[in-house]
């Protein structure tokens, strides 16, 4: 038996090489080849075969470009000028059909390139500082029975006049560390407030840090003015932005050396001066005021939120040095009694997308958003694509008989699937200008919503790239099918007009349909959910009543002057009750357990409370309930100094009878409890209602002053507000808040993933309604003359219509039953987030089954109607 | 300015086919390298080189018989021209010339060091 050499390499060999060549080396090469596979086996001879022919793949023995026959190539460009010109013509003649085709994919490429820009600039936050791979987040891991929780909390020790940094100075003791920073947001919940800055008569308040000597050396923010080492030394030294510097001065380099008046309190001097901090930083920040001045100011903490980040040298390694972290801090007697404590490294660059602890290791966060939303994105793609796939099929018995005509004149297969393939290409072109030209201006409404500053990064080759990817990749997926398919038709039974398709290739496209619907009926349920759940939390009842409710911080004179304030606001126009809080009601951020104890507690008990200290008329201004026992009052001269007031879920955990009456203190306030009140929310839907302890404090220097205004009034009632406010604080601007509206701030996250699912479902439903389009228009032509025959025998509209659409139908139904339990399953996973959540119920499902149903019948209808009603004799007569 | 150009390995596939005389084809002429020279021929080096020879005068060439084991295809057999025996000729006598030129003891030297 002959052995031939591997055909692959041969007709390489024979394409590539110069023509007049190529018989005889062919002839050479066969001739070796036959006389190794006698001496050396077939292997052997098949391996040097192919060595032989990659060695021959040289100059000298290639074809040139000009001996590719000089007719060869004005074939090939005729062939390729007469495959554009098809390929416009059938535009031109079926617009509607290329305008749904163009549509769809346009839909799909900018839903996509959104998502993709939204998703690349969540990956960039915090990513552009230089030295940013060794610069690590401290977190603990605390491991108590049984379980094992995460925070991101500096270790640090009090005494009785100061905090103790465990970390300070850590790089004189472990080698691998280079630095360490601390950083705490002067503006996070719970304390933390925008804080006010004076020069001359200019009062402002903006929103600031602290941060340590190191803190500018470690992170790249870019300086105008100052010297990033030394700028945070000092006793008193700030950096300002850019921003900051020309509110206050001519220009960012004459601020420096200048002093600045903070909280009316300290003289800052500035030291440097920083470029306005990029939205790409998760630290944010106008000023940033020296470690120092804060510890020996004793400034107000926002938060238990400090954070410090450690900058490790070049190599270091991170277990290593976690490891020594931990040994040297449990030499120094960093340790819990009832659990172990210890240090973890997390690189910073992760944090954002990474912040939620799972068994006390970072685990999670927003990158779950960013992941199911870049999912979203490639199946909102290939939905576009196999939209285009049933459209280009359906259009396909139009095309049969071009397909028929050009096999038997002599094209081959190759040429008609490049054509299929070259014409999908060309119409996702197409679609690219558009999306390209829609996404200029959508990206400026997307950003207001996504609250983003995403700019189009048009001078990046790779942006280009990638987007020229996407659309080689749309036209590639969206056209294979359909060049496949259509290259595939026999001439012979294509040109007699028979065109049968296969059940396999009905089954192929019935099934994309069924994944498209899927998919979208997933994403509408989604919705649903996500929508409901989000007016659940807003329309929620709190237990006390938000709206009309305003507080404003208190500062300055205001704590001092309280009762003036509340006599003479409460006397104007507008304002119904005022009163005073430590703590902001909607979010009450403060947990404790150590310092509280009460009648009846057990050994070791202890009971997370958030505990407050309010004015007289609390609960009356917050419309709170009394499930027993009585409010505050100023006819019982004991409330000020022993009252507290808890509510039922405190007494709950407590688990005590009978509380009214019973002794219960506070740090060293001991006093009665006189009411309970009916529990009511003090944080978002996230977390479950808390224990509350409430007393009478009416001179805590922090915390805020509630006003309840008149309804309808607010207006005037902010007026009268400020000028209150000029009257008996006249050294800090006058600034407000109202209670509703924070609330719903709790809930950016929740309204974004509303937004985009909402978004994304309009999308989705869109393009598969685009696709059962063309299914349907396909199944209408398919059947033209059955129709026909139908009507002359007797069938009416309905009939036909019903004929034609129940098959759709089946299909919807089939879907729904693949989606229900998969958006089910993500939706229920989503809703563990929430403490206080929406019931899953089957109405939900039933919605977004019957919404999908409906549109598609819509869909369906207008084809199958158009369908029917067509006149038999057109339909018949060529025949 | 050079009179004739002629590599190394051009030299010696120009040689070999005047030693094959009229059997000299592509596979001739390499297994006669491969045999005589003990080193590696590969299809494609030669046929560059012959190109190249041809390209300069030095070769002539035409078709030989269709063989079985060719299926089909014709040997190209190829001939030295008078050009090319001047080349050859050319390069001879400059090595010779080379030779003499070496002083004795350098070469001796060379074969000690």
């Amino acid at each position: 038996m002959k052995s031939s050499p591997p055909k692959l390499f041969l007709n390489f060999f024979r394409w590539f090489c110069h023509p007049k060549l190529r018989d005889h080396i062919e002839g050479d090469l066969i001739e070796l080849y036959e006389e190794r596979v006698k001496e050396l086996g077939k292997r052997k001879a098949n391996q040097k075969f192919i060595i032989d022919v990659l060695l021959l793949f040289r100059p000298g023995i290639i074809r040139t470009r000009n001996q590719y026959s000089f007719l060869t190539i004005l074939i090939l460009m005729n062939l390729f000028k007469h495959y554009l010109v098809v390929a416009f013509r059938n535009i031109k003649r079926h617009k509607s059909f290329a305008a749904i085709n163009i549509a769809g994919l346009a839909l799909g490429m900018i839903c996509c390139f959104l998502i993709f820009l939204w998703v690349r600039d969540e990956k960039a936050i915090d990513n552009f500082h230089e030295k940013g791979k060794n610069i690590y987040g401290v977190y603990q891991t605390y491991v108590h029975n049984g379980g094992a929780d995460g925070f991101y909390i500096t270790p640090m020790r009090y005494t009785d006049t100061s905090r103790i940094y465990r970390l300070e100075h850590i790089e004189k003791n472990i080698p691998e560390i280079e630095g360490v920073a601390f950083y705490a947001a002067g503006y996070d919940l719970p304390w933390g407030h925008p804080e006010t800055f004076q020069v001359g008569s200019k009062i402002f308040k903006l929103e600031g840090s602290r941060a340590n000597e190191n803190f500018l050396s470690m992170f790249s923010f870019p300086l105008i003015a100052g010297d990033r080492n030394t700028a945070l030394r000092d006793l008193h030294s700030l950096a300002i932005s850019r921003k900051m510097a020309l509110i206050f001065f001519d220009s960012p380099e004459d601020a420096i050396g200048k002093s600045i008046r903070f909280e009316n309190r300290i003289d800052m001097n500035i030291t440097a001066v920083f470029e306005d901090v990029t939205p790409q930083s998760s630290l944010q920040f106008d000023y940033l005021i020296s470690w120092v001045t804060q510890e020996k100011e004793r400034l107000d903490l926002a938060s238990d939120d400090i954070r410090s980040y450690v900058l490790l040298r070049n190599n270091a390694d991170v277990h290593a040095t976690e490891a020594n972290i931990n040994r040297h801090l449990k030499s120094l007697g960093f340790t819990m009694l009832d659990g172990t404590i210890n240090i973890g490294l997390q690189p910073f660059g992760e944090r954002y997308l990474h912040s939620n602890f799972k068994n006390g290791k970072p685990a999670n966060g927003r990158v779950v958003y960013v992941n199911i939303f870049t999912g979203v994105a490639i199946f909102i793609l290939i939905i576009a694509a196999i939209n285009f796939m049933n459209l280009a099929t359906a259009r396909s018995i139009r095309r049969a008989k071009e397909v028929g005509v050009r096999k038997v004149v002599g094209s081959s297969r190759l040429y008609l699937i490049n054509q299929f393939l070259g014409e999908s290409i060309l119409l996702s072109f197409l679609a690219f200008l558009v999306s390209i030209l829609t996404l200029n201006f959508i990206l400026p409404l997307f950003n207001l919503f996504a609250g983003k500053h995403i700019v189009l990064p048009i001078d990046q080759p790779l942006y280009w790239l990638s987007l020229i990817g996407i659309m080689l990749f749309t036209g590639l997926v969206a056209g294979s099918y359909p060049a496949l398919f259509l290259s595939s038709l026999r001439p012979s039974s294509v040109l007699k007009g028979v065109v049968r398709f296969t059940s396999a290739s009905i089954f192929f496209r019935k099934g994309l349909s069924v994944f498209q619907f899927s998919l979208s009926i997933v994403l509408l349920i989604a919705t649903v959910v996500v929508s409901l759940q989000t007016k659940f939390v807003q329309n929620i009842n709190l237990g006390y009543d938000r709206e009309n409710l305003i507080y404003i911080r208190i500062e300055g004179d205001l704590n001092l002057k309280y009762a003036a304030f509340k006599t003479k606001a409460e006397s104007m126009s507008g304002i119904a009750l005022v009163d005073r809080s430590t703590e902001t009601p909607h979010s009450m951020g403060f947990v404790t357990s150590d310092p509280i104890h009460w009648e009846g507690q057990r050994e070791g008990q202890l009971v997370g409370f958030k505990p407050a200290s309010v004015g007289f008329d609390f609960v009356r201004l917050m419309d709170l309930k009394l499930a027993e026992g009585r409010g505050f009052s100023r006819d019982f001269a004991t409330d000020s100094a022993s009252a507290f007031i808890i509510n039922e879920e405190a007494i709950k955990e407590m688990g005590i009878k009978d509380p009214i009456g019973k002794w219960i203190s506070a740090w060293r306030k001991k006093g009665q409890i006189i009411g309970v009140l009916k529990d009511y929310h003090t944080g978002s839907m996230h977390e479950k209602i808390r224990p509350v302890i409430l007393d009478v404090k009416e001179y805590e220097y922090f915390g805020v002053i509630m006003v309840r205004t008149e309804p309808g009034k607010t207006n005037e009632a902010l007026a009268s507000l400020e000028n209150v406010c000029k009257d008996i604080n006249p050294n800090y601007p006058f600034a407000y808040q109202f209670v509703d509206q924070e609330y719903e701030k709790l809930y950016q996250n929740e309204k974004l993933i509303a937004k985009l699912t909402n978004v994304s479902a309009v999308l989705a439903i869109l393009i598969s309604c685009l696709g059962l389009l063309g299914l349907v228009m396909f199944s209408a032509e398919q059947r033209t003359k059955e129709f026909g025959i139908r009507k002359v025998l007797g069938a009416t509209v309905t009939n036909i219509a019903k004929l034609l659409s129940q098959d759709f139908i089946k299909l919807i139904l089939i879907s729904f039953c693949i989606a229900a339990p998969v958006a089910g399953y993500f939706m229920h996973e989503w809703l563990q987030e929430f403490e206080f959540k929406i019931y899953l119920s089957w109405w939900i499902f039933a919605l977004a089954g019957g919404v999908a149903l409906l549109i598609a019948m819509l869909t369906i209808s207008y084809q199958a109607i158009r369908a029917a009603l067509v006149n038999p004799v057109n339909n018949l007569k060529s025949e | 300015m050079k009179k004739y150009q002629l590599g190394e390995f051009e030299e010696v596939v120009l040689l070999t086919v005047g030693v094959l005389y009229k059997e000299a084809y592509g596979v001739s002429i390499k297994k006669d390298i491969e045999t005589r020279l003990s080193r590696n021929v590969s299809v494609g080096a030669l046929q560059t080189a012959l190109r190249r020879l041809e390209d300069k005068g030095y070769l002539t060439s035409y078709d030989g018989e269709a063989t079985e084991e060719r299926a089909g295809r014709p040997k190209r057999y190829f001939q030295i021209t008078a050009l090319g025996k001047k080349a050859l000729e050319y390069t001879k006598s400059t090595r010779d010339e080379l030779w003499k030129a070496i002083p004795k003891m350098a070469l001796n030297l060379k074969m000690i060091g």
